[in-house]
């Protein structure tokens, strides 16, 4: 029996070594050869295949620096970025969703570039706003790889059936156009809606900034929370209004269950991304896409943005070959090339909407880029801050007193912000 | 050759219709039941712009293929079915030989320390595993098994719930069984292959089951123990499968789905009868 | 041979030959060696990282380097914040509703599926078992496919049909079961399974004897299935509560938590700690706490089932 037990454990520990032996061992020793990087992003779609040739590209140029890409999807970046590098196993650079930025920043896994913002000659071109993201107490700790304020997407077709000619430039126009483009109200539970307007888990967590930025209002101003100033109330009310006795949008939504509803064409507008046009056509909807209607006190949009930062496992070396790829990346020819294929404006701001002509919807998106700004800049924990925001907009969306709600979540957002 | 029955008795003629209306009433449940997966597979046939119409569709209106042509060209597909076979079956025959070795010791033999042990393994299925997952990474990764099969397998190799479950099996197994066998002369080992194992097939068989099904779809395991899409596996590579903005293509990945489902559902139906046969075949009964 | 009696075995069972013999010379170096295997790997993926944890629990670790010891303060945190208050009963909620419903159903279906009056139970078996074998990410879309207030396939019969269901997953009070029903849906499927494995292994000859007799099918039910059954039933039970209590996958995919948390579990909440907020001593706290819970609750269900049960651990 011994004899068999021991044949077994033996066994084991030789397929186990057998296994490791497949592994092909990355070490490469950093002796001599060039600088080798790893740039993890989440560009699954074309623009990865440009992105993916922009560093092709920069490889080719120098002999130096080789930096190599992996693409994961971005929930798959959030749910393996810890693990990888708290065994200093991960990415040197990592690409992430800017609001997910700060908190990386503020526990230790990034590292500061203030030194490239204070050298590189390119960032006197970078659009400010989307530099602002990266700002976090005091110091940069990532570059901008984009940077796109929220649109609106709506249905040609059911447009034109309503009689509507052109798209609307206020909320009291967008409101009004709404209302005609709903189905059914009286019914109480339409067969077509206005609008697909999520309550909560919103597009890249920006409908209801980008509505409180129309209006004058903010969630956070710097460490302090601003989300139940009067602006915001007055907000709140006017669209829980509009959906509550107009039924121009259901409640409950989130920001798939708003996608759904467009792709169906059983909403005729949505607040959504660039990414929407392609989605619009796999639908087989014939679809425009114009700027948020400018709110009482103007055009706003929130922007999502992408940032890419040094990781704390990169060395100076690495860092400072980080850097040079940045410089690169920031290029004229590269920024023009980079907005064409994400699909998105182009991050810097000498490069006009004429530049981009051949895809008229980057061109329509850079016209409006200067609407924009970024979501919670430097809030480690936005997490805490979205949720309470979310609530208070359900909340009053399914009938609840917005000043109130937005007391209260007022007070979560704060006590969020001084931890 | 008798198979077991339950309180339910046993067939007689003049039964018919009961027999009958029986059948009706599970195959109603079994409909009810099978509703979402139905979804699934027909959706799988589906163009995007059905998946997304009102009003929504139960079978395809407009049949296509795309969505399968989808994987093969976007996906290493034959070598995340390769991945996924190797991982799943690695870690199934590795657990079962040790969690059965295991619960052989603390279900038959009566030493000091059994009790503890037996309670210790219970107690660590009691913590998330989101919570032990860093530090098993990072022994993981200074063993340098990431990306490797052995990162995938080994810490899985035994699980407290695979002993746990066999544990209870093998101590309902009669006791005059082995205590004879032992009486005889056999050793240890040979009671634990002869007697116990050839009785505890029906629980080895679940075990197995559960063991592989459970690694087969689990999606967080692979996508942190891998970075290389090669090293993937069907579940964590139809995740690469995403659409503009992050957005799901539905209809690719309920393909992708239901062709990684196949295997599974093929060898539960084999298994599944071999629950009967285990107990008619060792005599016992 | 044939065993005639098959009463459950005890932890201590009878000696053939009078004494205790089962504890012979060398037995714990045999034992062991049978354990030794599984030991080794569980030690370092499963014992250590647990060790690991306890002490991660009283810092304020985010896994980058940043670690000091902080003592009790994320425990005391636990006990003190009324939003990680509520997750503690949101999971007590959830348990309480999916360990009952799941076992009975999964008995129930065991025993239907086993009865030699039904035909076809190869198919049906592996049919009912198929929610178990697909992911739960393509679970959820399917349900969400079903349920979506608006575009949903089963919102749009019933509608049909004049029955408004409202948007259930975006119901406070609503959502929680919804999702334990979800979870009902793709688990009972295993628990089904081991029953009929477990249904399996009683003899034929009990029944005999008790129709015999003159017992009714319940009473065989009460008298025979179920004593024979305790050891199955016992480790079931003791799973799916481990199951219950640690509800995450179904909650992340359907609800993510809302409406306003009101489906927020306490791994659901330990995940965001550690993963989104990178704060792995609160995480870490949070999986002890769980941990302690999910231990006394086994203890108070050992008592509940009486002295039978407890001698199976």
């Amino acid at each position: 029996m011994k004899k068999l037990l021991a044949t077994l454990a033996v066994s084991a520990v030789g397929t186990a070594l057998a296994l490791t032996g497949c592994s092909n061992s990355s070490t490469a020793a950093d002796t001599s050869g060039p600088v080798t990087l790893t740039f993890w992003h989440g560009y699954t779609e074309a623009d990865g295949k440009v992105l993916d040739q922009i560093v092709a590209d920069f490889n080719k140029s120098q002999d130096k620096i080789k930096i190599t890409t992996t693409t994961k999807p971005w929930a798959v970046i959030g749910d393996t970025l810890l693990t990888s590098l708290s065994a200093k196993n991960g990415p040197d650079i990592v690409a992430l969703p800017a609001e997910n930025l700060p908190v990386y920043a503020s526990k230790g896994a990034l590292q500061k570039l203030d030194d490239y913002y204070s050298s590189s000659a390119q960032n006197a071109s970078l659009n400010p706003r989307a530099v602002e993201m990266e700002k976090i107490g005091g110091d940069y700790y990532g570059v901008p790889t984009g940077f796109v304020p929220l649109s609106v997407v709506y249905n040609k077709t059911l447009f034109q059936k309503a009689g509507i000619a052109a798209f609307p430039t206020t909320w009291d126009e967008w409101v009004a156009d709404a209302k005609k483009l709903t189905v059914g109200a009286d019914s109480g539970t339409p067969q077509q809606y206005g609008l697909a307007l999520p309550d909560h888990a919103t597009v890249g967590n920006g409908v209801w900034a980008s509505l409180f930025y129309g209006n004058g209002g903010a969630i956070v101003d710097g460490n302090k929370s601003v989300l139940d100033s009067q602006a915001n109330q007055q907000t709140l009310a006017y669209w829980a209004k509009a959906v509550h006795d107009g039924k121009i949008s259901p409640t409950g939504l989130d920001g798939i269950a708003s996608d759904k509803l467009f792709s169906s064409g059983k909403a005729a507008m949505e607040i959504g991304g660039p990414w929407m046009a392609s989605v619009a056509k796999e639908n087989n909807i014939d679809y425009g896409i114009a700027a948020i209607p400018a709110g009482p006190k103007g055009p706003a949009a929130s922007a999502i943005g992408i940032s890419a930062a040094v990781t704390s496992q990169a060395d100076a070396a690495k860092k400072a070959a980080a850097e040079k790829f940045f410089d690169y990346f920031f290029s004229k020819d590269n920024a023009t090339k980079w907005s064409l294929g994400s699909g998105w404006p182009a991050l810097r701001t000498d490069v006009p909407s004429s530049a981009v002509s051949s895809n008229p919807v980057v061109a329509s998106l850079t016209d409006i880029v200067g609407t924009a700004r970024p979501l919670l800049p430097g809030v480690a924990d936005s997490t805490d801050v979205l949720t309470a925001v979310d609530e208070a907009t359900q909340k009053a969306l399914s009938g609840g007193d917005p000043a109130a709600l937005l007391k209260t979540a007022s007070q979560s957002v704060q006590q969020a912000l001084g931890k | 050759m008798t198979t077991s029955t339950t309180a339910a008795g046993r067939p007689r003629s003049g039964r018919t219709l009961s027999r009958w209306l029986l059948a009706a009433a599970v195959l109603l449940l079994t409909a009810i039941v099978l509703l979402p997966v139905a979804i699934i597979a027909f959706t799988a046939f589906k163009p995007t712009a059905e998946i997304n119409a009102f009003p929504p569709t139960l079978m395809p209106t407009g049949w296509t293929l795309a969505n399968f042509t989808r994987i093969f060209t976007d996906l290493p597909f034959g070598r995340l079915f390769l991945n996924s076979f190797l991982f799943a079956g690695g870690v199934t025959l590795f657990a079962l030989a040790f969690d059965s070795l295991a619960a052989y010791a603390l279900a038959r033999l009566d030493f000091r320390g059994n009790r503890f042990i037996l309670v210790a393994i219970v107690a660590s299925l009691m913590i998330p595993f989101q919570a032990t997952l860093i530090p098993v990474y990072q022994l993981v990764a200074q063993l340098g098994w990431v990306n490797t099969f052995a990162g995938l397998i080994i810490p899985r190799a035994a699980d407290a719930f695979g002993i746990f479950f066999l544990r209870q099996f093998f101590v309902s197994l009669p006791r005059d069984l082995d205590n004879a066998a032992r009486i005889d002369g056999a050793s240890e080992f040979r009671v634990f292959r002869s007697i116990i194992l050839p009785n505890a097939v029906p629980a080895l068989l679940t075990l197995a089951i559960f063991t592989f099904v459970n690694n087969w779809n689990d999606l967080l395991w692979p996508l942190v123990f891998t970075t290389t899409p090669d090293m993937g596996t069907i579940t964590s590579g139809l995740t690469l499968l995403t659409g503009p903005g992050g957005i799901i293509p539905y209809g690719t990945m309920m393909a992708g789905s239901l062709i990684a489902v196949l295997p599974l559902a093929v060898m539960f139906l084999i298994m599944q009868r071999r629950f009967i046969e285990s107990v008619a075949t060792t005599g016992l009964k | 041979m044939t065993a005639t009696t098959r009463e459950r075995a005890p932890y201590r069972a009878p000696a053939p030959l009078g004494g205790r013999p089962l504890r012979r010379r060398g037995l714990a170096a045999k034992a062991f060696l049978f354990m030794l295997p599984a030991l080794v790997i569980l030690v370092a993926f499963v014992f250590w990282p647990m060790a690991s944890a306890l002490r991660l629990s009283f810092t304020n670790a985010s896994g980058f380097g940043i670690e000091e010891w902080v003592g009790l303060s994320n425990y005391a945190r636990i006990f003190t914040d009324q939003r990680i208050l509520a997750t503690l009963g949101n999971t007590a909620l959830y348990t309480v509703l999916f360990t009952p419903t799941a076992l009975v159903a999964a008995l129930a279906l065991a025993l239907l599926l086993n009865n030699r009056l039904l035909i076809a139970r190869g198919f049906f078996r592996t049919a009912l078992f198929l929610p178990f074998v697909v992911s739960l990410a393509v679970a959820a879309f399917a349900w969400t496919y079903l349920l979506d207030p608006q575009v949903g396939l089963l919102t749009y019969w019933l509608r049909a049909l004049g029955i408004q269901i409202g948007n259930v997953l975006q119901d406070p009070v609503l959502a929680m079961p919804t999702v334990v029903a979800v979870a009902i849906w793709k688990s009972f499927g295993f628990y089904m399974v081991i029953f009929i494995a477990g249904l399996q292994e009683i003899p034929e000859s009990l029944y005999e004897a008790a129709t015999i007799d003159g017992a009714g099918p319940w009473r065989r039910f009460t008298h025979v299935t179920l004593p024979q059954l305790s050891n199955t039933l016992a480790f079931v039970v003791i799973f799916a509560m481990i199951a219950a209590l640690q509800a995450f996958d179904q909650i992340y995919v359907m609800t993510g938590g809302g409406p306003y948390r009101s489906t927020q579990s306490v791994v659901m909440e330990l995940y965001q700690e550690g993963f989104k907020k990178l704060d792995l001593g609160m995480a870490s706290a949070l999986s002890y706490v769980l941990l302690a819970a999910t231990l006394i609750l086994s203890l108070i269900q050992f008592r509940f089932f009486g002295r039978r049960e407890k001698d199976t651990l």
